[in-house]
């Protein structure tokens, strides 16, 4: 019995995602758990996992295409067993089961485009939902294609194949030409900046695959509007100044001796991502770091008595970073106005303390949000970061987690690596981040003017100077300082 | 064997028994008469038969008579010598300066000038050509010697307040009238340098001087431009009644012209004698001179250009009076003031019009830059040598009637005041030029704006009954004013009252305000208009206020361009706007430029009926709206309601700007859609330029021009019940001027905007609104103005209009393809980038 391969749905908001690899091709054997493909959202990458034995029969897709969730991504079955019955509308392999890759695009796109429309063929129409209710502006009634209905190949910047003398949209695309500009009316941009809607992520309809009024008056009925400041509009700006970037010339890479001198190497959406937040930060903030040493006697104390009790048969590895953070979550408390995101306009200060902290991993960095961390005894943060954790470096976390605006505070640990001090990156709209350096022996005044090397950790608080002044930032830095040097735990 | 049908007769008994409309069908054409065997017999035409000398004139001309003669005649010689000099040398005695504009010179031609304005007088018109330097000054030192101390006076101090008498009184002393004499010429010397201290303010130029206190009217760039003008001109003062005669100046290669044989058809139909009743029965007070002076140009006349041999001879293929013409000796100015003095009788007697044949020559080129490469040395030498002035003065010392001294002594007199004047008028300071830049002065002129009930005021109009008792009055008053009733269903169509009574309301009630209004063109007269806008009108209004013009559509303008310079209002009508070829010139370079060229000293209150046909085939079915909207100096409107129509011709025959006013034949008949209340019984202007609202909507806004409204508002039902999209109406009415305000407010609102009209697309009206439209709401466009027109085609028979004007479902199809996708739609129109490409790579 042949069966079909599903995408998973990562997220309520997730829509589509990209398939990056394929590890098995058709005619390899596959068992639970054999990893068959990964695939990438624009926050998270994850990989899907064979759930039975057999064959792989086919994919109905190839590495780079966009395809919508919950779409028959390939079969697995027994060989010569049929696959047509759950071959896709959109698939752009052929899906013959050997591996022809070759797919004829622009026909398929004609064939998927137009094969499911009722109109004419010269022309291309719009499909569409059912008619929202007539009370909203505008446009109400008219219909634009949802993503999921038209899926067409889709590459970074590749153009809707649409046949000659067609000038209508619904190509199922993204508004861009060969050029990667995008096509959007006037009025369109400027409801979008209004309504910090971004414009990257929606799907043109008018002519030439213009994004039109009706585009964006559809995404903001599915995208929670951003909050309400700058942020919306300087992600836009990023994206946009991330795609303008490709302005470098390099001169022709392959020479006699050292063949390929360099290569051009595509941005994953992870990086894509990440390079937006970075930027938009340091370019849309005031933000400022300063330096203070913690006296890290009693954490080593502490982290002392847990190991031994871990001798004993104690489960739970509680570390010098669990330690830290609980120390500023409980300072957090006590300073709420550290415990807050900058909206451009008015400060949102959490009652609660959702904890951020920086995960390290092999695509790149990822910050997923503990929430409520101040009801959490040390036991239960540091068991729930560590699977946090786990779950990035897996691939598999909640991708709703990622989201800056779901914690109130990041921490950034790099304390392993050696680093005695840095500027972490605030990750807007939080007001500020704090970083953790090494250990390191530095002298102190034991009293009566005799000196001693003490351990010390460096703290590097990052704050943003336009929620927060310098007085206030170094008082709350301090008041972390003191809490860890008199740390109480329960362990 | 064919037998007799009865055919029916197409006339019904007259209904009419008024006894004062006599119908051309009371001259009724008998085949008995009309089949009989004769011969056309032709009077023989006069040349050059003057042969009195001095001694015989002397009982008809005193001394001074005569002597002033030769001084006019020297003025004009030294004047146009001086300007012959500046062009040929770059300067006149000694001083240096640059004339690069034009100079076409008459020297030689004096005494044709001179004798023709000496019987005239400031109530007799002069219009000429490119080449009446001479004869602005003649007719001006004609009206000078005329006009008493006390008129030459207000004249100089009133023209323009003062400016130029101001500077030509400085250091001046003399008599008034020989200020008046340095007043002329400096006024047309400044004029040809383009001073704003010249007559036109430097506006004309050399080819369009004049002066209208000495009787001066335009001159004319265009060769033959005044033949039917002047013809106008003298409909204006036998219509109105008022004194004195028109003189078209115009030359020998111009009796080739369009223009030149409509007017003199215009001038000599038989109606003005035959139908006209009591003291308008009678021919039209013109003299057509040609200036023979033998050259068109480099082509001569007689013997390559032309057939006629002796310019008088197209008298004979007129009418039966032969137009009383006669070839006159240019050259010796006794003989043309001989026969003006004739003729002026003939017109006395309402005989005319008169066609003179002045023989002349110029010595000067055409232009400066002539080479004269068409004819030879010897035959301008020939001509020299019989100079009229020379021989005249010759002739005056012979006689001793002035010695050699005495003449020698009043030339150097001229010379020394035409380097006076000349001084003055190339002086930056005392004649500046006017700075176009500041305050939009040339913009400023174009349209005039005025606003007036009555061109002329006391006097009361001629009609033949109050206009309450006029039948179509009386029938119209029957008629619902609003097409639909209480209940929304419409009215039958002889029930409503239909766009064209609104037209006839409009220009009924002018007629009996206006007493210089008239109204003529193709079937004006008892057919009451091809399109029945003027039914009702016969029976008001006496024959010379509404008259059938002949098929000559250049004269049915040129005569109105020259009936409105006079001081009258006219509504010419050119049947189809197809015609507006046949009447280019006029409509093109005439009507859009006089206010302008004159400093605004002219108006013109024209309103030029054009009516866009449709089921008539490629040559009578086009909107040409997009030809004279290009055209500066035109107002131009094109109403598609009752109400509409109405208001506007209300404005146009108020204003005093040349409106061209088009109508549609489609919608002739249609009621009042739009304005519940009804078309308003009493007096309302709609302005020119604004736009109307027809239909609110929300959701796309459709601009549309003409009779295209109705169309869209089929285009919006569909929209409407298939698509849920609401759209928003809004009908142009006015071309030239147009205030973009209400076009610019929808767009913010709906993002989007079709333009629709009948005119074809390419080069059309329609594209400058786009253009507009997208300039000045850019940001607030969802798509660019997608623009709906004709297909660039001839209009093709009934049968398949529908495949060349635009369609309510072009519009849908255009709004689909352009602009937002509708769900479900099908097109039947291609309006894809690649069809516009194709198209215009095809050039249709």
């Amino acid at each position: 019995m042949a069966h079909p391969i599903l995408l998973p749905r990562q997220g309520q908001s997730v829509e589509s995602c990209i398939i990056t690899e394929f590890y098995v091709k058709p005619g390899d054997k596959v068992e639970p758990d054999t990893p068959l493909f990964s695939y990438e959202t624009d926050k998270a990458s994850f990989e899907e996992e064979a759930k039975e034995s057999g064959t792989l029969l086919t994919w109905f897709f190839e590495e780079g295409d966009e395809v919508p969730v919950l779409t028959n991504v390939g079969v697995i079955g027994e060989e010569g067993e049929s696959i047509d019955e759950f071959r896709p509308e959109n698939a752009t392999a052929l899906g013959s089961g050997g591996d022809s890759g070759e797919a004829a695009l622009s026909d398929d796109i004609d064939a998927s485009v137009s094969g499911d429309r009722s109109a004419d063929a010269d022309i291309n129409v719009a499909s569409g939902e059912a008619n929202p209710e007539k009370g909203a502006k505008n446009v109400s009634s008219i219909k634009t294609a949802p993503a999921a209905s038209a899926g067409a190949k889709i590459a970074a910047g590749t153009p809707s194949a649409v046949g000659e003398g067609q000038s209508t949209a619904a190509s199922g695309a993204t508004s861009q030409n060969e050029q990667g500009k995008l096509f959007i009316s006037p009025r369109a941009r400027k409801l979008a900046e209004a309504k910090h809607i971004n414009i990257y992520r929606v799907q043109g309809t008018g002519p030439n695959g213009r994004i039109i009024e009706a585009d964006i008056r559809k995404a903001m009925e599915h995208e929670p509007s951003m909050v309400d400041n700058a942020t919306g509009a300087q992600i836009q700006a990023a994206e946009k100044a991330v795609v303008q970037q490709q302005a470098y010339q390099y001169p022709d890479p392959s020479n006699a001796i050292y063949d390929n001198d360099s290569k051009n190497v595509p941005l994953t959406n992870m990086r894509k991502r990440i390079a937006n937040a970075m930027h938009v930060s340091l370019q849309n903030s005031a933000q400022l770091t300063h330096h203070l040493g913690a006296d890290a006697r009693r954490i080593l104390e502490l982290r002392q008595q847990v190991k031994a009790k871990q001798n004993e048969g104690y489960e739970h590895n509680i570390t010098l970073n669990d330690m830290v953070c609980t120390a500023v979550i409980r300072t957090l408390k006590k300073h709420q106005n550290a415990n807050a995101h900058f909206l451009g306009d008015s400060t949102r200060v959490f009652q609660k303390v959702h904890l951020g902290f920086a995960v390290d991993t092999d695509r790149g960095l990822m910050v997923p949000t503990v929430k409520n961390a101040d009801d959490l005894a040390i036991e239960g943060l540091s068991s729930q970061m560590k699977s946090l954790a786990n779950a990035c470096k897996k691939g598999s976390v909640n991708p709703d987690l990622l989201a800056p605006t779901e914690a109130s505070f990041t921490v950034s640990n790099l304390g392993n690596y050696g680093v005695e001090m840095f500027t972490p990156v605030i990750n807007l709209p939080q007001v500020a981040i704090l970083g953790v350096n090494t250990i390191l022996p530095r002298p102190k005044d034991l009293g009566n003017g005799t000196y001693g090397f003490v351990p010390t950790m460096g703290l590097s608080l990052t704050y943003d100077h336009r929620a927060l002044d310098g007085g206030e930032a170094t008082r709350f830095l301090k008041a972390i300082a003191t809490e860890i040097e008199n740390l109480e735990i329960n362990i | 064997m064919i037998g007799i049908e009865s055919f029916p007769n197409p006339h019904s008994p007259l209904t009419n028994k008024k006894k004062h409309t006599t119908m051309p069908k009371a001259q009724f054409i008998d085949p008995k008469e009309k089949r009989k065997a004769k011969e056309l017999k032709f009077k023989p035409i006069p040349v050059n038969k003057y042969n009195k000398s001095i001694d015989d004139e002397r009982k008809n001309f005193s001394d001074d008579d005569l002597k002033r003669i030769y001084h006019d005649m020297a003025v004009i010689r030294e004047f146009e010598n001086m300007l012959n000099l500046i062009k040929t040398t770059g300067e006149y005695n000694g001083v240096e300066y640059n004339h690069p504009g034009p100079a076409h010179l008459s020297i030689g031609q004096e005494a044709a000038a001179v004798g023709m304005a000496y019987e005239l007088d400031t109530d007799d018109y002069i219009f000429g050509s490119h080449r009446s330097h001479g004869e602005i000054l003649a007719k001006g030192l004609s009206a000078i010697h005329k006009l008493s101390d006390k008129a030459l006076k207000e004249v100089m101090t009133e023209f323009f307040d003062g400016v130029i008498y101001d500077i030509v009184k400085k250091n001046f002393k003399g008599s008034t009238k020989e200020l008046a004499v340095k007043f002329l010429l400096y006024g047309t010397l400044a004029e040809i340098f383009a001073r704003e201290t010249g007559f036109n303010k430097g506006l004309g130029g050399s080819m369009h001087a004049f002066f209208t206190p000495f009787g001066v009217y335009p001159n004319n760039a265009i060769v033959g431009g005044s033949g039917d003008i002047a013809v106008g001109a003298a409909l204006y003062k036998k219509v109105n009644s008022k004194p004195g005669l028109v003189v078209a100046n115009i030359g020998d290669a111009s009796m080739a012209c369009g223009p030149v044989w409509e007017g003199i058809s215009f001038a000599t139909m038989d109606q003005f004698t035959t139908l006209w009743e009591g003291d308008q029965k009678g021919g039209l007070p013109l003299i057509i001179n040609i200036m023979n002076n033998q050259y068109g140009m480099g082509g001569q006349t007689c013997g390559e250009t032309m057939g006629y041999e002796i310019a008088a001879r197209i008298g004979a293929g007129v009418n039966k009076d032969q137009m009383h013409a006669e070839r006159v000796d240019g050259y010796n100015p006794l003989a043309v003031i001989d026969a003006y003095r004739r003729k002026k009788k003939v017109l006395e007697k309402k005989q005319g019009p008169v066609l003179l044949d002045v023989l002349t020559y110029r010595y000067s080129g055409h232009s400066p830059s002539d080479a004269s490469s068409y004819r030879s040395k010897e035959e301008v030498e020939a001509w020299q040598q019989q100079d009229s002035i020379v021989t005249f003065g010759e002739a005056l010392t012979k006689a001793g009637i002035a010695t050699k001294k005495e003449l020698d002594k009043m030339v150097e007199g001229i010379k020394d005041n035409t380097f006076e004047v000349f001084k003055l008028a190339i002086n930056d300071e005392i004649s500046p030029r006017m700075d176009p830049g500041k305050d939009d002065v040339i913009g400023g002129m174009m349209l005039s704006n005025g606003s007036l009930d009555t061109v002329e005021e006391d006097r009361k109009p001629d009609v033949n009954h109050p206009l309450e008792e006029n039948p179509r009055v009386k029938q119209i008053s029957k008629k619902e004013r609003y097409a639909f009733d209480k209940d929304g269903k419409p009215f039958s169509k002889m029930k409503q009252y239909q766009l064209r009574d609104g037209l006839f309301e409009a220009i009924a009630d002018r007629f009996y305000k206006d007493p210089t209004l008239i109204a003529y063109g193709e079937e004006n007269r008892d057919w009451g208009g091809a399109f029945a806008v003027y039914r009702g009108l016969t029976e008001a209004l006496p024959y010379h206020r509404l008259f059938n013009s002949p098929i000559a559509e250049g004269a049915i303008v040129g005569t109105a361009i020259g009936y409105a310079m006079c001081g009258g209002r006219v509504v010419p009508e050119i049947m189809y706007c197809d015609f507006l070829g046949r009447s280019g010139d006029e409509v093109f370079n005439q009507i859009p430029k006089w206010q302008a060229m004159s400093g605004n000293m002219i108006k013109m209150p024209v309103v030029l009926r054009v009516s866009v046909g449709s089921k008539y085939g490629a040559q009578h079915s086009q909107d040409w709206t997009s030809l004279v909207a290009h055209i500066p100096g035109l107002k131009v409107c094109f109403p598609a309601t009752p109400y509409d129509a109405k208001g506007l011709m209300n404005a146009a025959l108020q204003g005093t700007d040349p409106v061209v006013f088009f109508e549609s034949q489609r919608i002739y008949d249609i009621g009042e859609q739009f304005v519940e209340k009804g078309v308003p019984a009493e007096y309302y202007e709609i302005p020119f330029g604004e736009p109307d609202v027809k239909v609110e909507g929300e959701d796309v806004t459709i601009l549309s021009v003409g009779a295209t409204l109705y169309r869209v508002m089929d285009a919006i039902k569909t929209l409407r019940d298939d698509y849920n999209m609401s759209a928003e109406v809004i009908d142009a009415r006015s071309l030239v001027p147009f205030n973009y305000d209400k076009v610019i407010e929808s767009v913010k609102k709906t993002g989007r905007i079709v333009i629709t009209g009948d005119a074809t697309a390419r080069g059309s009206f329609l594209n400058d609104l786009a253009s507009n439209v997208t300039n000045l709401a850019f940001d607030y466009l969802d798509a660019p103005p997608v623009v709906v027109g004709s297909r660039n085609w001839i209009t093709p028979a009934h049968e398949l209009e529908n495949e060349f004007f635009p369609q309510p479902h072009w519009i849908v199809d255009a709004i689909h393809q352009r602009i937002v996708p509708l769900e479900g739609h099908v097109s039947r129109e291609e309006f894809g980038d690649s069809e516009q490409l194709r198209r215009n790579k095809m050039g249709v």
